[in-house]
């Protein structure tokens, strides 16, 4: 009877708040969405990036709890995690393996999009803010690897803050206003972790706001095999599609064809249920690597060294090695800004480049050739940056 | 026609009003975020050694403890800096910094040249850019020589200051 | 007992040696190319959902091309082996063996494999095509045995080039630094020469067949494609003569082996300046022989060549475009055009100037706007490397036009002219004269060396000398 009771109780209670703030309501709207049938495991890779991303929130407030932004005990910090704090030095690992995975994953989730032409009308912004987004952790992952002050993290800050140095006419102020100074030093630090714990992360979660709105607004395209049709008068069979979608199908301006998929299942259980377990199997990787492998820590910075061997993180590697590659002339130094810069921008503007309907990777070669032949060199900087780092 | 202008004084006002709040606001954040570029440096000497110790015409490492020049205080960092003492009696005080990337180049007594580990960067003794992706020769760290009123020897000083942009 | 030296001078062993191995390179290049292409076109065929019996009967026409070439690669490779190592510069290939006696012995465990592969596959082509799946998979296992034997021979290759101090361990054979960015450019290479090589012969068999064909002409462009005697023969409403419907395949296989052999070249100026990069890094004497030194006018030729690769691409694409009446061909005209200039822009220090040291000799090592030879870079590497690019991003524009007439469906077999086949002729025989050039810089830049600063080929021919000499030589 008791129970009973309390049951009752406890439905009174919900039912009070449900009425104040319509709880069932946003739930029902976040959980019965309709997506694409096929497809569903590629969809996952973008539920994993956001719950990575959260992930890198949770343990870096964790190292927050210890770590003191300062020349001269940043370093001293950390190696207290080290070597006196087993949990501590795990928080470390994870977070260094998080934003491993994190930046391999955010990479397919792009790829992804690339090759299903997900970023057409009316989806160019969900393009474009996930590649700001892209960037931003990209820009995570280089100020954080500045932090530790070891020798890794010194001669990181020295080589990516000099990058400044090459945009035309203001880059030594860029660089001075990074450096707070000629030189890597205090105020470089402070900045750095700054934009680190604040900036980046303020931009990241805006933009991810704008990205998750923009999805669920237009909702997910998924790939062109939804809008296959297989009847002998698709324009017929596509009318119907478009008559009897579910909402958020079928989406304004555009192409009738791409309007509604032809198969839709909902977001719970079915798609959420592999996104659980995409998510469940990486921060299962994570949390073993982070144990197992840990995170290293270098010996303390030292501006003074004339053996230490500055070597990128594996992401950095192929932009490295094209700096291997460029002739000795100031004018070519900033051809490989412009060539670099002109790529970001491309990628960012792939949606106002590539305006036709059609989404087949093979019926757009006019993108997909360059697109390899981008891929292609990118991997191909990428394995002869491992040849020289083992041939040193 | 009263009630319109009424209601095209309030929009502006709103305008007006948060427009100001901004500027307020903007003017001591971007003063604090370019702070950098007007900080006065605080420039120092460092003696290094008496310049007879230092062997002719190969570059030799001496470490310089040098106070940072901008920002707030902290204890000083050593510096390397290679110092080439020439036949004519001139003295090179080239830093380690390759003008590239700015990373640490060292000499490389197999090929006489200055090897930057990060991207194959050359120089020569003098801290002339030969080889790889350098845009320019090594700075030297800005130095002169006083002699010892006592001893009379040469006394070789450094500041914390490169004696050009790199 | 005395034993006498193997009779002959320098320069007939160097000849005789420069001739077997070119002719050995070639043959063995197209064998790992003709392969990955069958692979590729393979995979083509079976994804497409109804069977395409083009595909199908190409792989079969490269595994039987494969077939006759292996035989004859392996007795010339016999040849090479016995008589020029073994006999004429019987001291480098012994001491040679002896460094890198683990690399030999994979190198011909994976021949084992080829033969298996290659001959079931030849003998069994037909039988397995209701097992498409499992062909594919021998093919890709046969291609995989073949680029093992091309990386093993380029572990021995480019420790003869950058012996590194001439370490002898293994693996530091292995990651020898110039090892990995000659192996990709040889792999991206291997299916560029395989593909011109597809493009010359498809050229020669079109050719042969419209031989009494009116309506090939190629003078006058098919303004009206669905008109064409092709074009109708293709919805069924005329019969056909057999010569026709063949034509239109061998039209196909030409514009398939010419898209891989300018696609793939158009990775090869990247990879090949990341490999010379390598050998300025870690053998500079031969790096600069090849950039500045004597083979600096050669290195210009190929970069002509290499113009000549992407122009006649781009001007048979176009010539193709036309003749099936696509949109954008004369854009693509315009393309061969550019190209046309930029090759002939690169190529000219090389006809006023025969190395870098004549430019400088004749004190034209300045801007050109100061009567100079050089580009306004102001220097003779970037002049090269901007030619390079401008190269590289022409052939790309020129590749994706012609592909995105392709994937629009504009284009129709069959009804490029007769005398447009002979750039593809052209073509085939640039791709090998290319690799000719780039073999006979390789192998000339570390002269007078064999195992560069290591062991000379002066002292080939005294077989009696103390074996001591030969283990000292490794370092």
């Amino acid at each position: 009877m008791s129970r009973s009771s309390s049951t009752t109780r406890a439905r009174a209670a919900y039912r009070w708040v449900d009425e104040r703030t319509g709880l069932t309501e946003l739930v029902h709207k976040g959980l019965y969405e309709a997506v694409p049938e096929q497809g569903g495991w590629a969809y996952t890779l973008g539920s994993a990036t956001l719950v990575l991303i959260l992930l890198q929130l949770f343990t870096g407030i964790f190292l927050l709890l210890d770590y003191v932004p300062s020349v001269t005990q940043a370093w001293s910090s950390l190696n207290y995690l080290r070597t006196d704090d087993p949990f501590g030095a795990w928080v470390r690992g994870l977070h260094l393996w998080g934003a491993y995975t994190l930046i391999l994953v955010i990479g397919l989730h792009a790829l992804r999009t690339f090759l299903s032409a997900s970023y057409k009308r009316p989806r160019e912004l969900n393009w474009m803010s996930g590649v700001i987004l892209f960037f931003l952790v990209l820009g995570l992952a280089a100020t954080g690897a500045m932090l530790p002050w070891d020798n890794a993290a010194y001669w990181t800050a020295t080589v990516i803050t000099n990058i400044l140095h090459y945009v035309p006419f203001i880059g030594d102020g860029l660089r001075q206003l990074w450096r707070g100074g000629t030189f890597v030093g205090p105020i470089t630090l402070t900045r750095t972790f700054a934009i680190h714990i604040w900036v980046l992360p303020f931009l990241l979660f805006t933009f991810i706001g704008g990205h998750i709105y923009l999805l669920r607004r237009h909702g997910e395209f998924g790939a062109w095999v939804n809008y296959d049709t297989s009847t002998d008068n698709p324009s017929r069979e596509v009318a119907e599609r478009i008559r009897s979608a579910e909402p958020p199908y079928p989406t304004k301006r555009i192409e009738r064809r791409y309007a509604a998929p032809n198969k839709t299942v909902d977001f719970f259980p079915n798609q959420l249920f592999k996104d659980t377990l995409v998510s469940a199997v990486l921060i299962l990787f994570i949390f073993v690597m982070g144990l197992a492998g840990g995170a290293p820590l270098d010996t303390i910075a030292n501006p003074a060294t004339l053996t230490y061997v500055p070597t990128p993180e594996w992401f950095y590697l192929p932009l490295d090695q094209f700096l291997v590659l460029t002739p000795q002339n100031p004018l070519i130094a900033i051809g490989v800004l412009v060539i670099v810069g002109g790529g970001a921008a491309a990628m960012f503007l792939l949606p106002v480049l590539d305006r036709s309907p059609e989404r087949r990777p093979t019926r757009r070669p006019e993108i997909l050739v360059p697109a390899i032949f981008v891929i292609f060199a990118v991997i191909f900087l990428a394995t002869l940056g491992v040849n020289r780092l083992y041939s040193l | 026609m009263r009630k319109h202008t009424r209601r095209e004084f309030m929009v502006l006002g709103t305008g007006a009003g948060m427009g100001l709040i901004g500027a307020m606001l903007s003017i001591p954040a971007i003063g604090f975020v370019l702070s950098p570029l007007f900080a006065k440096r605080r420039v120092a000497w460092v003696t290094i050694g008496a310049i007879d110790s230092i062997p002719l015409n190969t570059p030799t490492v001496r470490l310089a403890s040098l106070p940072s020049d901008q920002g707030f205080p902290t204890p000083p960092s050593n510096r390397v800096v290679y110092i080439v003492r020439k036949d004519d009696g001139s003295v090179l005080t080239l830093s380690n910094i390759c003008t590239h990337m700015q990373c640490d180049v060292h000499w490389d007594a197999q090929i006489n040249q200055f090897l930057c580990p990060c991207h194959g960067g050359l120089y020569d003794m003098n801290g002339v850019n030969v080889g790889g992706p350098p845009p320019q020769p090594l700075a030297q760290w800005v130095h002169r020589v006083n002699v010892d009123p006592i001893t009379g020897q040469h006394i070789l000083e450094v500041q914390n200051q490169l004696n050009e942009s790199i | 007992m005395t034993l006498n030296p193997i009779p002959g001078d320098l320069l007939t062993n160097g000849v005789l040696v420069a001739i077997v191995v070119l002719l050995h390179i070639q043959i063995a290049a197209f064998l790992i190319g003709a392969t990955t292409l069958a692979i590729v076109s393979e995979a083509i065929g079976m994804a497409r959902r109804s069977g395409d019996e083009r595909h199908d009967r190409l792989g079969h026409g490269l595994l039987k091309a494969e077939i006759y070439l292996f035989s004859t690669g392996a007795a010339v490779a016999i040849f090479f082996m016995i008589i020029i190592l073994g006999a004429i510069w019987g001291r480098f290939f012994v001491a040679l063996q002896q460094i890198t006696f683990w690399v030999f012995f994979a190198e011909a465990l994976t021949f084992v494999a080829e033969v298996v592969l290659i001959y079931t596959l030849y003998a069994n082509w037909n039988r397995l095509r209701v097992h498409r799946p499992a062909r594919l998979g021998m093919l890709f296992i046969l291609n995989l045995a073949q680029w093992w034997q091309m990386f093993f021979i380029d572990v021995v290759a480019s420790f003869m080039l950058s012996p590194n101090g001439g370490d002898t361990n293994f693996l530091n054979q292995i990651l020898n630094p110039t090892e990995i960015p000659l192996t990709i450019h040889r792999t991206v290479g291997n299916i560029a020469w395989a593909g011109a090589a597809v493009a010359f012969v498809a050229a020669f068999r079109y050719w042969r067949l419209t031989r009494n064909v009116e309506h090939v002409t190629g003078s006058q462009p098919s303004l009206k494609p669905a008109r064409s005697v092709g074009a109708l023969a293709v919805q069924g409403v005329v019969a056909e003569p057999v010569e026709m419907r063949e034509a239109r395949y061998w039209d196909w296989v030409a514009q398939w082996g010419a898209m891989w052999a300018v696609g793939v070249t158009l990775l090869q100026p990247w990879l090949g300046y990341s490999y010379a990069k390598e050998i300025q890094l870690h053998e500079y004497p031969a790096w600069f022989t090849m950039m500045f030194g004597d083979l600096s006018n050669v290195f210009l030729v190929q970069i002509t060549l290499l113009g000549a690769i992407f122009t006649i691409g781009s001007a048979y694409f176009w010539r193709r475009m036309r003749a099936s009446g696509a949109a954008h061909y004369r854009r693509q005209g315009f393309l061969a055009l550019l190209l046309l200039l930029v090759t002939v822009f690169a190529a000219q220090p090389a006809w006023f100037a025969f190395t870098y040291a004549d430019v400088v000799a004749a004190h034209l090592a300045r801007p050109f706007w100061d009567g100079g030879l050089l580009n306004p870079f102001g220097d003779f590497i970037p002049y090269k490397v901007s030619a390079l690019i401008a190269m590289v991003f022409l052939g790309l524009w020129s590749l994706t036009i012609y592909l995105r007439s392709v994937s629009r469906e504009q284009m129709r077999p069959g009804l490029i002219g007769r005398r447009s086949q002979a750039l593809l002729l052209g073509l085939g025989v640039v791709v090998s004269v290319m690799m000719i050039v780039m073999g006979v810089i390789r192998e000339n830049s570390r002269q007078p060396y064999l195992i560069s600063g290591e062991l000379t080929i002066h002292n080939q021919q005294i077989i009696n000398s103390q074996p001591s000499d030969v283990g000292g030589s490794t370092g």
